[in-house]
């Protein structure tokens, strides 16, 4: 566990370990019998004999209290604990082996479900009796499904996993699959459920009490203090106070628990924090607004960088390309490399972890007037987003809204933009120009109603309705077919011939689709720009070690063995001081590592970010 | 049946279903994911099998080591039929046959070193005790590659290209024969696959190893294998030589499939791509599943599904189209 | 969408069916016999004639099938039985009180919804910030708070100490419509403390996790502004979790109301059925836990009407 992780867990576990203690410690502490009676001091206030008071018979509160935390933490925690056991087994037996299994521990534990809770606990009350006995049983059947249920579900997604299929195929017996492999890995949601069934039993157990149907007086219980204090709460309202404090400070201080344990063992319900567009936060400081500017696009020193533990980590570096009118640009580069990170920031749709430091991003709008997309206000970012400029993204079945028609969606593109009048006509227009087949039909399907390859085909028909200036896509054809990714390519390409000024940013990993939609291909690696220049140079004759590598590597060639490249991408925290890509470089010399290259143009039209430039064939 | 008698492992006829959740009362319709499959792989033999989505493949892998049963059809292990073998026999078996998977992140067990798990497969089949097994596993990391000094660390701490890497060293741990790799390189980067590809490449070499190669990449799979097998919504539609699939592909849609791929080498000569998408496994079509996309289909092709069989003069090439003997 | 609605509402049918012969069950297979176990109060062994005379009443001689059926056949005509103790319709009274138990959860649902759902779209738009902070952390304290104490300390507090309000009672509808909703005002702001902050919760999440989506950022790429990215994309995807968090609570209230309604004497279901385990009123107990369960499976299968209202994809399975 890291040190974070105690530090989280450090208060409401000393909090609770601090409760139990005391509990444990009662016959051992200088306490009041919590039963003996002394009617005589009925509801007299605290005193030196008694901190906290006595109640309607006289029994010292303070005592009761402490005992009363002995026996609702037992009840409690023998509850969670039987109904941890055997529902986390019927749970894993379901998920494991499905079938007739799942139906016979999984199905029936539901129906337990179907009972409201309080309602089965008092079923079981008139059945067997009150008493702390009962109240433990049928704890124990009220919680168990709960706990069958995360086990089987936490199963059924873990049993699908690789390293569960590695253990069946190594020949592993179930037995060690079950308790070896499926068990640790389900674990911590069973610990958060179990701290939280620890907590609900409580509640139920003082409710059951407090209605006289849980634990039997005299026993000293939180509920039934709090039944006997409403009698006299006229006369002695602190009476009450005690018990509902011990009461509800246990519980807060489990729940607290609980929300820990679960923010450190099972993190995924954890959201990232604050979501970035609903203030876009401007942190540069303004510089001149240019007046010319050469090209459509024109990104400039852009470095962007996020937070990390031993302060910001710049995750791209000194990014500059332009992009004219009409031209397609390729943004090539493996994971971690900044490719997207550098589009999203022409957007403006930057997660709200990463910040914009330094550099600029002139655009020629369609009224002819260049911007600067760092330094614009959201406000006028918004109005140049789906109009002037538009992109499209890596996955097309999550980049539509599973709950609208596709048309409504459409519209709303369009109408965002001051379109009025005939949406519905140039909604099913454009459906038509990107190659849908009904195109009516299409416009009142639901996304899941539609084939991937349809889908990206809508999200390019949405970049397109406003006749954009620049359009931004993000590995529009990672998530598809190689037949699929031939269409897609081929239509994104009748489009740029349509649409005659549009210029074009393609971000991609894959080497082989920039040479079949690029005019020029920008190579980046390690956040950083490595190599420009047209995509036939680039290709025919590589200036960087990278782009030469990278070329060799691919599985095309008729050679044994392929080329690879030793080692792997470095994190973005421990780059090299050097040239980042020195520690893979089969060049590199002394004064790679030491000094930074930059990026110089080595033709016209063509720079290389490598000392040694010249020397790659 | 024309495959080989020195077969290692065999799939006569595999047809698998899946059943879509149906409500409480029904099962829902079947699904088949593969359609009487004929496959075999010999003694040190790289196999080839690629498609697209919902071709079946990955299904293929995994019915071919039997962990998934098949729903008709058998598999054969150096002639035993892998569904009579009693449970033991069979668990035994799992020593020589291995499988590597696609996600690197996936297949690792998060909780435990990679020493132990790599551990794992000599312990199950008591080719060694705990102890022994672990003094084996430095020597399997530098097998594959790896600080052999890194046995005590969690999977996290390694990089994609290196837990795959692991994978293949828990696979090699039980010295197969034969071992299945599902897409392995599909979730890396392109300067890391040709690592693991050309790792996988020597260890075959080396070691003899027969190897079922799953990929949409049509480019990897010429590079490692010998034969190819290309499929589409649950049926072969040919099968034959790496290098002659490569040089002159048969059947329409290996044909569509190689001109779709992009390629440094013949920028911008891709012909019209193949129109319309992969229909739906629950709804194949009639026939040739292959004939809505096809430009050579005719009607006759809904009505008949074509067999595999030997094209004409061309030795080992087996490809399934009514119109084999007069394409192009 | 109608094939959708029978197939489940022939689940849910099928489901009552279970929960009633499982009641049946347990009251039948337990050890120790029902009648015997009722006459016996305060451990004084019954007089045998007696307990031969009340297992004849309640046909507890009879072979268990014909007992299932006659019981079977009770449940669908609407008959529950008759009470041991007063040998009153069990029926008629659940007719009688019902009403005002679902008054009271259908009240508390309505104010933890109104308050829960703007306050958790709020917060999650700021996450992080002073309003998200406060409201989170009353949501922490508000949850752990048992219903009772919070009942019992606003009766305390508002009714005896600062004489505000009555502290509980109710009067019919039809007599006094202000009064009436005053009263229940008390006891359903109660459910609600615990019962809004559980919806917050949700909400709250349900928006963050939503605002991560793919597609919020592609409606955003497509120029849509804030506020319609909200409404369009955001909210109605959110509420899925919200839907099925409110009607799992909901359906428990329904027996959990039991400790609101001691508190405030509020006269619904819950007085009857306490009163009906304390006397070991099997027939009684039995007619309730049936007619909640049921309302609880039906309950489920209306959310289950209403996803497939706010989700094309469940609609169309």
């Amino acid at each position: 566990m890291r040190r974070s992780s105690i530090r989280a867990l450090a208060v409401p576990g000393v909090l609770v370990l601090l409760v139990v203690l005391v509990a444990l410690a009662a016959p051992i502490l200088p306490l009041a019998d919590p039963v003996r009676q002394d009617v005589a001091n009925r509801l007299s206030g605290p005193s030196a004999g008694h901190w906290l008071g006595q109640d309607e018979y006289g029994r010292d509160v303070l005592s009761r209290i402490i005992w009363g935390a002995r026996v609702s933490l037992t009840v409690a925690a023998v509850a969670a604990a039987l109904a941890a056991i055997v529902g986390t087994l019927l749970g894993i037996l379901g998920g494991y082996f499905r079938g007739l299994v799942e139906l016979v521990t999984v199905r029936v534990a539901e129906i337990v479900l179907c009972f409201p809770p309080l309602l089965l606990a008092l079923l079981v009350v008139t059945l067997l009796g009150p008493g702390a006995g009962t109240l433990v049983f049928s704890l124990a059947i009220l919680f168990a499904p709960g706990f069958a249920r995360v086990a089987y579900a936490e199963t059924l997604s873990a049993r699908a996993l690789d390293y569960v299929t590695a253990q069946q195929a190594l020949g592993a017996r179930t037995r060690r699959i079950l308790f070896l492999t499926l068990l640790p890995n389900i674990a911590p949601p069973l610990i958060v459920q179990f701290s939280l069934t620890v907590a609900a039993a409580m509640v139920l157990e003082s409710g059951l009490s407090f209605l006289g149907l849980g634990v039997v007086p005299p026993s000293p219980s939180w509920g039934l203090m709090i039944r006997g204090a409403r009698a006299s709460m006229e006369q002695a309202p602190l009476l009450l106070f005690w018990p509902c404090l011990a009461l509800t400070g246990t519980v807060l201080v489990l729940n607290l628990l609980c929300d820990r344990l679960r923010d450190v063992l099972d993190p995924r319900g954890k959201a990232a924090g604050r979501p970035g567009f609903l203030g876009r936060l401007i942190a540069l400081p303004p510089a001149p607004a240019p007046r010319q500017a050469p090209g459509l696009l024109t990104v400039d020193g852009l470095t962007l960088s996020v937070p990390g533990p031993k302060g910001p980590i710049e995750v791209v570096r000194d990014v500059g390309f332009t992009l004219a009118p009409g031209e397609t640009l390729a943004i090539v580069g493996e994971s971690g490399s900044g490719k997207t990170l550098t589009g999203l920031t022409v957007m403006g749709l930057l997660p709200a972890a990463v910040k914009p430091v330094a550099g600029s991003i002139l655009f020629t709008g369609r009224d002819g007037r260049v911007r600067d997309l760092l330094r614009l206000p959201e406000p006028e970012m918004r109005s140049l987003r789906g109009r002037d400029l538009a992109m499209i993204f890596q996955d097309p079945s999550s980049s539509l809204n599973p709950l609208l028609r596709i048309g409504s969606q459409l519209a709303e593109t369009l109408r965002a933009h001051g379109v009025r009048n005939g949406v519905r006509d140039r909604v099913i227009g454009l459906l038509r120009q990107v190659g849908l087949p009904d195109p009516e039909r299409a416009a009142d399907a639901y996304p899941h109603e539609i084939s991937g390859g349809q889908r990206q085909r809508v999200m390019i028909a949405a970049a397109i309705a406003n006749g954009p200036r620049l359009l931004l896509a993000d590995e529009p054809t990672t998530a598809l077919d190689v037949t699929v990714q031939a269409q897609i390519l081929a239509l994104l390409a009748d489009l740029k011939r349509a649409e005659g000024g549009m210029g074009m940013a393609f971000v991609t990993h894959n080497l082989a689709v920039v040479g079949e939609i690029a005019d020029r291909v920008l190579v980046m690696y390690a956040g950083e720009v490595v190599e420009e220049g047209p995509v036939a140079d680039v290709f025919a004759a590589p200036r960087h070690p990278y782009t030469a590598a990278l070329i060799a590597s691919m599985p095309e060639g008729d050679a044994e063995r392929l080329t690879a490249i030793p080692g792997a991408v470095p994190q973005p925290w421990a780059m090299p001081a050097g040239c980042r890509f020195a520690p893979r470089c089969t060049l590199a010399a002394e004064a790679c590592r030491a000094t930074a290259p930059a990026l110089t143009e080595v033709a016209p039209g063509r720079s290389s970010r490598c000392l040694r430039w010249k020397e790659v064939a | 049946m024309n495959a080989p008698q020195d077969a290692l492992v065999r799939g006569e006829g595999i047809t698998r279903a899946f059943h879509r959740r149906g409500g409480l009362f029904s099962r829902g319709t079947p699904m088949l994911a593969l359609r009487g499959v004929d496959i075999a792989v010999k003694r040190g033999e790289a196999v080839g099998v690629v498609g697209e989505s919902g071709c079946g493949k990955s299904t293929l892998g995994r019915v071919m080591l039997r962990l998934l049963p098949p729903t008709d059809g058998r598999v054969l292990f150096e002639g035993e039929d892998l569904a009579t073998l009693p449970a033991a026999r069979l668990r035994a078996l799992r020593r020589r046959m291995q499988l590597v998977f696609q996600d690197p992140y996936g297949s690792l067990d998060p909780r435990r070193t990679v020493g132990a798990q790599i551990a794992d497969g000599m312990v199950i089949h008591g080719l060694a005790t705990g102890a022994e097994a672990a003094e084996r596993v430095p020597a399997l990391l530098r097998q594959v590659g790896l600080d052999p000094d890194h046995a005590k660390r969690l999977p996290h701490e390694f990089s994609g290209g290196q837990r795959q890497r692991i994978a293949v060293a828990r696979a090699l741990s039980t010295q197969p024969d034969f071992i299945v790799a599902d897409e392995p390189v599909s979730a890396l980067d392109v300067s890391i696959q040709a690592q693991v590809v050309n790792l996988l490449a020597d260890l075959r070499a080396e070691l003899g190893l027969a190897l079922m190669f799953i990929s949409h990449d049509l480019h990897v799979v010429r590079h490692l294998c010998d034969r190819v097998v290309v499929m589409y919504l649950g049926r072969v539609m040919e099968e034959g030589s790496a290098a002659e699939i490569f040089r002159a592909p048969a059947h329409p849609y290996t044909r569509a499939l190689l001109a779709a791929t992009p390629s440094l080498r013949h920028r911008g000569a891709a012909a019209a791509p193949l129109a319309g998408e992969v229909p739906s496994i629950a709804r194949p079509p009639s026939g040739c599943v292959f004939r809505t996309r096809c430009a050579f289909a005719q009607p006759r092709c809904a009505e008949a599904v074509p067999t595999l069989e030997s094209l004409p003069g061309a030795g080992a090439r087996r490809i399934a189209c009514h119109r084999a003997a007069e394409l192009p | 969408m109608l094939a959708f609605a029978a197939r489940r509402l022939l689940v849910s049918l099928g489901l009552v069916w279970v929960v009633a012969s499982l009641v049946f069950l347990v009251i039948h297979l337990i050890p120790g016999d029902p009648a015997e176990l009722l006459l016996s109060q305060g451990g004084i062994a019954p007089d045998p004639a007696a307990v031969e005379e009340l297992r004849e009443r309640l046909g507890l001689n009879e072979p268990l099938w014909t007992q299932y059926l006659t019981y079977m056949g009770g449940l669908l005509r609407g008959d529950f039985g008759l009470s041991l103790q007063d040998e009153h319709p069990i029926a008629e009274e659940i007719a009688l009180r019902l009403p005002r138990t679902l008054e009271l959860v259908g009240m508390a649902g309505l104010l933890s919804v109104i308050f829960g759902v703007p306050l958790g779209i709020a917060a999650a738009m700021r996450a992080g910030g002073a309003l998200d902070r406060i409201l989170s952390a009353w949501a922490g304290f508000a949850l752990s708070v048992p219903v009772f104490v919070v009942g019992t300390l606003a009766v305390l507090v508002l009714a005896q100490q600062l004489k505000l309000v009555s502290a509980g009672g109710y009067v019919p509808l039809a007599r006094d419509p202000g009064r009436h909703l005053a009263l229940l005002m008390m006891p359903a702001a109660t459910i609600a403390v615990g019962l809004g902050a559980v919806v917050f919760r949700v909400m709250r999440s349900s928006v963050l996790e939503v605002l991560e989506r793919e597609h919020v950022r592609a409606a955003q790429a497509r120029g849509l502004a804030p506020a319609a990215i909200i409404r369009r994309h955001v909210l109605r995807n959110a509420l899925t979790p919200v839907v099925t968090v409110v009607a799992l609570h909901l359906g428990s209230l329904l027996g959990g109301t039991v400790l609101v309604e001691f508190v405030f004497n509020w006269p619904g279901l819950s007085g009857y059925l306490v009163r009906a385990v304390e006397a070991r009123d099997y027939p009684e107990v039995l007619g309730i836990v049936l007619v909640i369960s049921t309302l609880f499976v039906l309950l489920n299968f209306l959310v289950d009407l209403l996803y497939a209202v706010i989700d094309p994809r469940v609609r169309h399975g």
